[in-house]
């Protein structure tokens, strides 16, 4: 009798714990879902919400302060999103606060976030419309990916003729790097002008000897002694 | 008072019908080993296969009946809850911290190539909670305690045990059937959230194993993952894993029948039959979960 009694003793306290896992189970998930807390309501419309979906978070100043409540397509270009947001944080929203649709990392889930807004301005009220900024969807870089490429790829096609026309001794550049007849005429050319500033040195010595100019040439030389000391 | 004559005639008469019997019984395997037609049997099993499935039918429709109709064996119902769900708790605890340190060593370097340990928590709670906790649960349940219901019964039925309640005045269906069956019901869904937050313990001591993190930050990161859609319908399916294994173990037992080797056919087939129905029933509970996810 005394055993069966500490067997339903023993039950009672096995069942409790049971119940009492699965209702803290249930507390936890419902707190960060906004269920058991105050909360207020902001929608905001967008062009496009790039995969955001019910449930998904909303942060402010990087906290978790909210959830997307509801999402409703209002026509074939504008959605509306409804975000249930903790009471909290109301007083730190403006009125001129703006929700931009990110992502929490590279591979993680959609999220709102919502900026400040500037000081001087009103709070949010329930139901208030927020602005909002179009996201940069993954689509948009990779538009400006193919731009990007397309430009590479006609600036490498452009440098490749180049390259081949100075390779095969065409215009200017390629003559002066590719033309062995040119080469030498360009060596035949910077000795002659080597040649001839070794003629016009011994002209301009043979001058500063002459009766007519040794004066000017004197005088030069006085200045720029002068100019020395 | 006969003479021993007689005595001895009449021995010797019963040994010639023994014989003549046998004989007969051995004609009609030989006769079956002979000419054994593969289309025949086929059909017979067909035809076993769905008499089975209605005497099933039936037993279960009996057990709803019973259910409903006063009197209650409300002391029995305790003492079975006791013995399917308290005693079995050891047993679960066990398995289940061994599956969650495992799964998370296990996953942890796959998900270290894409540099994403930090989702580790999360995956490894919703694995736990939406599939492995219960299907793993209900399966070594359905070990102890299906095998158990199923011999249990099966040895009372052989050693005439049932009839005698029935003669005096005790309903064995509604004392034995019943009783167990509510109360596997009942006990399952409580020792799969047991064995849940147990393998999440076991989680987190596999995370900790190769890294650094705080109870408070394992738990942030499971309960911001999970959703209602993730615990309601894993804990709705292990009602009906527990009503399972109980049914097809009380079935087995309490239509058990040549002895002992009934007994020992009535505890195997009950497991195997149990732990294939977990498997069909979690097939059908996720095809629902995802029609309304």
């Amino acid at each position: 009798m005394k055993k069966a009694s500490g067997n339903k003793i023993r039950l009672g306290i096995f069942v409790s714990i049971g119940f009492a896992l699965l209702i803290g189970c249930i507390y936890l998930i419902g707190e960060r879902q906004q269920l058991f807390s105050n909360t207020f309501q902001v929608s905001g419309i967008f062009k496009n919400i790039s995969g955001l979906q019910i449930g998904n978070n909303v942060r402010f100043s990087g906290i978790n302060v909210g959830i997307v409540d509801n999402i409703e397509q209002l026509t074939d270009t504008t959605v509306k999103v409804d975000m249930m947001i903790n009471d909290d944080t109301r007083k730190f929203m403006k009125k001129n606060a703006k929700a931009i649709i990110g992502s929490d990392g590279l591979m993680g889930n959609k999220i709102v976030i919502i900026t400040p807004g500037t000081n001087g301005q009103k709070t949010l009220a329930d139901n208030d419309v927020i602005a909002t900024e179009q996201p940069v969807t993954m689509d948009d870089i990779l538009i400006k990916l193919k731009v990007t490429g397309d430009n590479a790829a006609t600036i490498t096609s452009d440098l490749a003729v180049v390259m081949t026309n100075i390779r095969e001794g065409k215009g200017t550049i390629g003559k002066l790097l590719m033309d062995t007849a040119m080469a030498k005429e360009v060596d035949q050319a910077l000795t002659n002008i080597k040649q001839g500033a070794g003629g016009f040195k011994q002209n301009m010595n043979a001058a500063s000897n002459n009766v007519l100019l040794r004066g000017y040439f004197k005088k030069k030389k006085k200045g720029d002694e002068k100019d020395k000391k | 008072m006969l003479q021993p004559s007689l005595l001895l005639n009449k021995h010797v008469t019963n040994i010639k019908f023994e014989m003549l019997a046998n004989s007969k019984t051995s004609n009609k395997i030989d006769s079956k080993k002979v000419s054994p037609s593969s289309e025949n049997s086929f059909g017979k099993t067909l035809k076993d296969f769905f008499e089975e499935v209605t005497l099933l039918t039936r037993f279960t429709m009996r057990f709803f009946r019973e259910l409903i109709k006063p009197p209650y064996e409300f002391n029995e119902f305790l003492k079975q809850s006791y013995l399917i769900g308290y005693k079995s708790l050891p047993l679960i605890a066990i398995t289940g911290f061994i599956m969650g340190l495992v799964l998370t060593i296990q996953s942890r370097p796959t998900l270290a190539q894409f540099g994403a340990e930090s989702w580790l928590p999360a995956m490894v709670a919703v694995s736990i909670i939406r599939e492995i906790g219960p299907v793993v649960t209900a399966l070594i349940f359905a070990g102890k305690v299906g095998s158990g219901i199923g011999a249990e019964l099966a040895s009372m039925k052989v050693t005439e045990q049932i009839d005698a309640m029935e003669v005096s005045g005790i309903n064995p269906f509604k004392y034995l059937v019943v009783t167990r069956i509510l109360s596997a019901t009942l006990m399952l869904p409580i020792l799969v959230i047991m064995s849940d937050v147990i393998s999440l313990y076991g989680a987190y001591i596999g995370v900790n194993l190769q890294g650094d993190v705080s109870f408070n930050l394992f738990i942030v990161k499971i309960f911001d993952k999970l959703v209602f859609t993730d615990i309601f319908p894993a804990v709705i399916k292990t009602f009906f894993f527990g009503f399972v294994v109980a049914l097809l173990g009380c079935y087995k037992g309490y239509n058990s029948s040549k002895g002992t080797e009934g007994v020992a056919v009535a505890a195997n087939t009950s497991v195997v039959y149990a732990s294939l129905m977990i498997f069909i029933l979690d097939m059908i509970a996720v095809q629902i979960t995802s029609l309304f996810i």
